[in-house]
């Protein structure tokens, strides 16, 4: 025992130890609103982001539809075969109807348009699925065309020039015509999610897209999650400490950064090119972003075995449990909620990847939903980069909305991960 | 008969010349040492003399540090636990082991008790294990404290019952001997006390190997002790002979507090 020092030297009353406990205060304040600031900027750019996305997406939520009364005159279709039957012509005599006063051909033609190419197939499918009505009347709900609508929503001016409009002074006293009628609604537009792609704005949807993605990251799940997994476990657990896996290690850390572009050019060259894969298949687009999804569920696996408490593997290894007892029985269950959530990640960040779909062709022009792994299809982030890029007014509120829908999706991907973490936490 | 069995209880565990590398540090040099059966053995010696490290060749579990190498011969009643023969998988089911922290698996006090006996096919069905469950707990001094709540888990309880749950489940296996690394370390004085008179328990059908140290727990609950210091074992005896009167300067200082 040495004698105990005195603090001499310091004087806890001096304006010097004063000064710098004041200083001392006003760093620890300076840190803590650094981060407000910090936390408030994000959320400010977050809250912008939303709010520009409802402000530009919140008009293709609804659609404008008009209620007409179609003949499905037995002239015009052929009960035997109602595929073939002339529907033009059926919309053609339900618009004159509608307007009496038009009596040459062009003005009927201009307003005809008035009405969705989809009011034809919709006719069609209806003669299809009960031929009996076959000469008949039928009313339906009908989407108006594009400008129309934008017109029903209050997005035309009408009082600028004629020549800087779609719709002229004709036009839109046809359409007032009809809502002086009282048959244009505006419902919500379910059509875009149960529809598929069109070149028509008002019947674009994005069904083909949704069951795309879906597809793509079934594939990439299924494909990245076992083998990540136990990429990890052997990684983590079992490979010897050589040359040879610090090169696997660092080369795996490197893949998770590797641009998604690059991605998409391998599977362009190996599994479309070599192997001979559908382009355009989500099949083929599951694999490519299995391949990038992979190191992130490596990673996550690894960091999540890692923190798992040695005293766990002991007490299992003490009880004479051998290596894949200790692995599957104790450690993993302990290290699922972490490994869920890296998945969660990854599967989030492929569910937005557009570059390597691109790509593959998953950007094409596909007018049906997908049926199977390997039909043609597009996915939510390349659909609406195919919006983005059309020059009708109709998808610009399109594309924000279908951004909203993929915001959605991840939004819900994220409760699962916060669930399924809260399932399997166990504290230790 | 009586007398051989008191006088000259059999030899457990034999090791001779054992020597530990890790990497290129030697931890253990040379230690030879003859561990009794139904007798509790101390490990006493100042911190990082390779206590822990020699108690662990006892069961192998040194096997699963990649730059550990054990060299020498430890023998359980005359097999050599490092022949190529031997599982060490189940080695660890003959030889338990309860270590310095507490560590209940997060499970229910039942299944973290029942775990040894179902992996090695000890209980032929769900009533004998109920029954091995419960004489673990027993004899670990549990058994009033927690049957009312066998479901819940394991890692509720306080740590002086954690590390009574941790000895039920070492004992649920009905190892040979039972290897116990500082195991009240992270107690209170009470629960200190409940480990030590379930060791003096134990000890009626175990050989018990236990570090420690608090050199009032060796002399309470051992009867004999070894003494580590820097790697070698310069001296072991009966308890009472090596607290009295040692024969090592190494250990005299020791005892008396001159380091350590
Ligand atoms: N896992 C390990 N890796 C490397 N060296 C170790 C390891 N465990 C113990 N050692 C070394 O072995 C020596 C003995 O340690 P240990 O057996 O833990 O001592 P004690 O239990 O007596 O305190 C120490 O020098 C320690 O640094
Ligand atoms: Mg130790």
């Amino acid at each position: 025992m040495t004698t105990t020092t005195t603090n001499a030297g310091a004087d806890w009353k001096s304006p010097e130890a004063a000064a710098r406990v004041r200083k001392r205060h006003a760093g620890d304040l300076r840190l803590k609103f650094a981060g407000m600031a910090a936390l408030g900027f994000a959320v400010l750019m977050l809250a912008i982001l939303l709010v520009s996305l409802f402000a530009n997406g919140y008009q293709a939520l609804r659609q404008t539809h008009a209620s007409v009364t179609f003949e499905l005159s037995a002239e015009h279709i052929d009960a035997a075969d109602p595929q073939r039957g002339n529907y033009r012509a059926i919309v053609q005599d339900a618009v004159q109807g509608l307007f009496p006063g038009i009596d040459n051909p062009g003005e009927l033609r201009s307003a005809v348009g008035i009405l969705s190419n989809g009011a034809q197939n919709a006719l069609r499918s209806i003669a299809l699925n009960d031929p009996s009505l076959i000469g008949q009347e039928v009313t339906i709900d009908v989407p108006l065309s594009d400008p129309y609508d934008q017109l029903a929503k209050g997005l035309v001016d009408r009082d600028s020039p004629e020549d800087q409009r779609r719709l002229k002074d004709a036009d839109i006293a046809l359409f007032d015509t009809l809502q002086a009628r009282d048959v244009v609604s505006l419902p919500i537009n379910w059509a875009l999610v149960t529809n598929a792609d069109s070149r028509f704005p008002e019947l674009a949807g994005l069904q083909g897209a949704i069951w795309g993605s879906f597809y793509a990251l079934l594939v990439c799940f299924v494909l990245s999650f076992p083998t990540g997994i136990a990429a990890g476990i052997y990684l983590e657990e079992f490979a010897p400490k050589n040359r040879l896996t610090d090169i696997v290690e660092i080369n795996i850390n490197n893949l998770a950064a590797v641009p998604s572009v690059v991605f998409g050019l391998l599977a362009l060259a190996v599994f479309i090119g070599w192997f001979g894969m559908p382009r355009s298949a989500p099949l083929v687009g599951g694999m490519t972003l299995a391949l990038m999804t992979l190191p992130t569920i490596i990673i996550a696996t690894r960091a999540a075995l890692k923190a798992v408490p040695p005293s766990i593997r002991e007490a299992a290894l003490g009880v004479g449990a051998s290596k894949h007892q200790v692995v599957l029985t104790h450690v993993l269950p302990l290290a699922m909620p972490g490994i869920l959530t890296g998945t969660i990640i990854g599967l989030a960040q492929a569910l937005g990847e557009t570059a390597p779909l691109l790509l593959i062709g998953m950007n094409a022009f596909i007018t049906e939903a997908p049926s199977s792994l390997v039909d043609s299809s597009t996915a939510l982030p390349t659909q609406i980069f195919i919006w983005a890029d059309s020059p009708e007014r109709g998808f610009v509120a399109r594309t924000s909305a279908a951004i909203l829908v993929l915001l959605a999706f991840l939004i819900a991907m994220n409760a699962v991960a916060v669930f399924l973490r809260s399932r399997f936490e166990r504290r230790y | 008969m009586q007398d051989a069995i008191t006088n000259a209880l059999a030899i457990k565990v034999a090791c001779d010349k054992v020597n530990v590398h890790y990497g290129d540090t030697h931890a253990i040099k040379d230690v030879s040492i003859d561990i009794q059966d139904k007798t509790v053995t101390a490990f006493i010696g100042p911190s990082g003399c390779g206590k822990s490290t020699f108690l662990r060749c006892i069961n192998r579990m040194n096997d699963t540090i990649d730059i550990c190498k054990v060299t020498g011969r430890i023998e359980l009643e005359g097999d050599d636990i490092y022949d190529a023969g031997i599982d060490p998988v189940q080695l660890r089911a003959r030889v338990g082991m309860v270590f310095q922290k507490p560590n209940p698996f997060p499970k229910s006090i039942y299944d973290n008790v029942a775990y040894g006996p179902r992996i090695h096919g000890i209980a032929a069905g769900k009533a004998e294990l109920d029954e091995i469950v419960e004489s673990a707990l027993r004899k670990a001094a549990l058994w009033n404290e927690v049957k009312d709540r066998l479901q819940s888990p394991g890692t509720g309880l306080s740590g002086g019952q954690q590390q009574r749950l941790c000895i039920a489940r070492a004992i649920a296996t009905a190892p040979e001997v039972l290897l116990m690394d500082e195991p009240c370390s992270a107690l209170d004085p009470i629960a200190t006390a409940q480990v030590e008179d379930l060791i003096h328990e134990l000890r009626e059908n175990y050989s018990v190997v236990i570090v420690t140290h608090s050199m009032q727990q060796a002399a309470r609950v051992s009867q004999k002790t070894a003494f580590f210091h820097l790697g070698f074992m310069p001296e072991y005896d009966d308890t009472e002979k090596i607290f009295s009167n040692p024969s090592d300067k190494r250990t005299q200082d020791y005892i008396t507090g001159r380091f350590g």
